[in-house]
């Protein structure tokens, strides 16, 4: 097996006396296009920010591709490109002006995928950097991110900033623009709590909470596991207390409601033996999928 | 051709794409020699990764259904030439035929029913494509 691009082993961080990370495990393979899911406040951007050495843990290991950010700070950051949510350029420079600072310090960039962006973006290379709202400065910051091609994408709330309606178009030009050149090796890490936008795009994930992986799934694996079943009666719904092992139940009236995250098979047929109307299976989006681990 | 992916079918996505081209091709719907859409388009279209219609194009390869051309994509292969031996096609079909029976068995459809409603299935398939094959 290939160096994994992320490898995050117990990472525990404190801010002050309360801990923000409490023994965190991330894996993250070249190739894969990672969707890191947490509320706000769960812990993304602080394992985030351990990964750049911007924050120093308080144990615990980070590697990325096997280097540590900590001793190989530059190196590190030569093999990949970060997003943050809140974006700031130099009020005073254009947006060419902007691009170039950071080409600046990049081995590589690709003016032909920058250009072809900017046209998509319908962003003008001569406006300042000061006038351009929030969704055009994470477009500009992602341009920048992509052109110097890096082996790996950190994104932090990448669409939050962004209107609803053009979100998942973007997303999805810009990471399939990343991957274009050099598909199965370009590594994307995503951190959102967005996470309807990213349904196809996310080959992997890990759900964080209170500064803990609480779940880390294929998503194919994940929506083949978590079911929800619906089971309407001619007359009261059973007691939801004899599906102990549903995640999630709603009871009400002649309707039943489960959520199950093993094999529904044996819950089903038990379901079945009550005489149901009409039983209804459906797999679990990733968002609910999240919601459902979360709460 | 035209692929939907239903993410609530809980069925991987790369095999969403497998079993769909499959259905084209055997519907019709898509003819030998006939070009599957760019990996890098239809990731696009179907907004899904690119990675995920690279491995259904490889398993759809694998299997004989499609052809890469180099620089040129993948196209439909000609019928007939599947590189799995005869036994080990049927044996695929044999595991798909089972779970069939034993979803029949669960819905409490008597076996003379089950082979009535192939046949008919099968009939109408044929009937409502070019007739190709």
């Amino acid at each position: 097996m290939s160096t994994p691009a992320i490898d995050i082993q117990d990472l525990v961080y404190r801010y002050g006396r309360s801990e923000a990370l409490h023994g965190l495990n991330l894996c993250v393979e070249p190739g894969e296009c990672y969707g890191f899911f947490g509320r706000n406040g769960a812990g993304k951007t602080t394992t985030i920010k351990c990964l750049l050495n911007l924050l120093r843990p308080a144990s615990g290991s980070v590697k990325v591709f096997g280097m540590d950010p900590s001793r190989q700070e530059s190196e590190v950051k030569a093999r990949l490109a970060y997003v943050p949510d809140f974006v700031a350029f130099y009020p005073w420079m254009s947006v060419r002006e902007a691009l170039d600072y950071q080409a600046s310090f990049r081995s590589r960039w690709n003016s032909g995928l920058e250009r072809s962006l900017l046209d998509q973006f319908r962003l003008s290379p001569d406006a300042p950097t000061s006038g351009l709202s929030k969704g055009q400065r994470t477009q500009l910051a992602l341009i920048g991110a992509i052109a110097a091609e890096p082996d790996l994408l950190v994104l932090d709330e990448p669409t939050s900033g962004l209107d609803p309606l053009v979100r998942r178009e973007f997303i999805q030009t810009i990471i399939g623009a990343y991957q274009d050149a050099a598909p199965g090796q370009r590594t994307v890490l995503v951190s959102t709590h967005l996470i309807s936008e990213f349904e196809g795009l996310i080959d992997r994930f890990t759900v964080v909470d209170q500064g803990r992986a609480i779940l880390t799934a294929r998503a194919d694996d994940a929506r083949a596991r978590f079911q929800r079943l619906r089971a309407e009666f001619e007359g009261e719904a059973p007691s939801a207390s004899i599906f102990r092992e549903a995640r999630f139940v709603r009871h009400s009236g002649r309707s039943l409601e489960l959520v199950v995250d093993s094999d529904a098979g044996p819950l089903l047929e038990r379901l079945r033996s009550h005489g149901p109307v009409r039983v209804e299976e459906e797999s679990l989006t990733l968002e609910e999928i999240f919601l459902n681990t979360v709460k | 051709m035209h692929i939907r992916i239903h993410f609530e079918s809980g069925v991987p996505v790369y095999l969403q794409i497998v079993q769909q081209v499959k259905s084209a091709a055997a519907g019709g719907t898509l003819l030998p020699g006939e070009p599957l859409p760019s990996v890098r388009n239809l990731a696009e279209e179907l907004r899904v990764n690119r990675n995920t219609v690279a491995r259904a194009y490889t398993e759809l390869e694998s299997e004989g259904v499609i052809e890469t051309r180099q620089g040129a994509g993948c196209f439909l292969k000609a019928t007939g030439s599947s590189p799995l031996t005869r036994s080990a096609r049927e044996g695929r079909l044999n595991a798909e035929i089972d779970a069939l029976i034993v979803q029949a068995h669960h819905l409490r459809i008597a076996d003379a029913e089950l082979k009535r409603l192939l046949a008919e299935r099968l009939y109408r398939f044929r009937s409502s494509t070019s007739g190709t094959d």
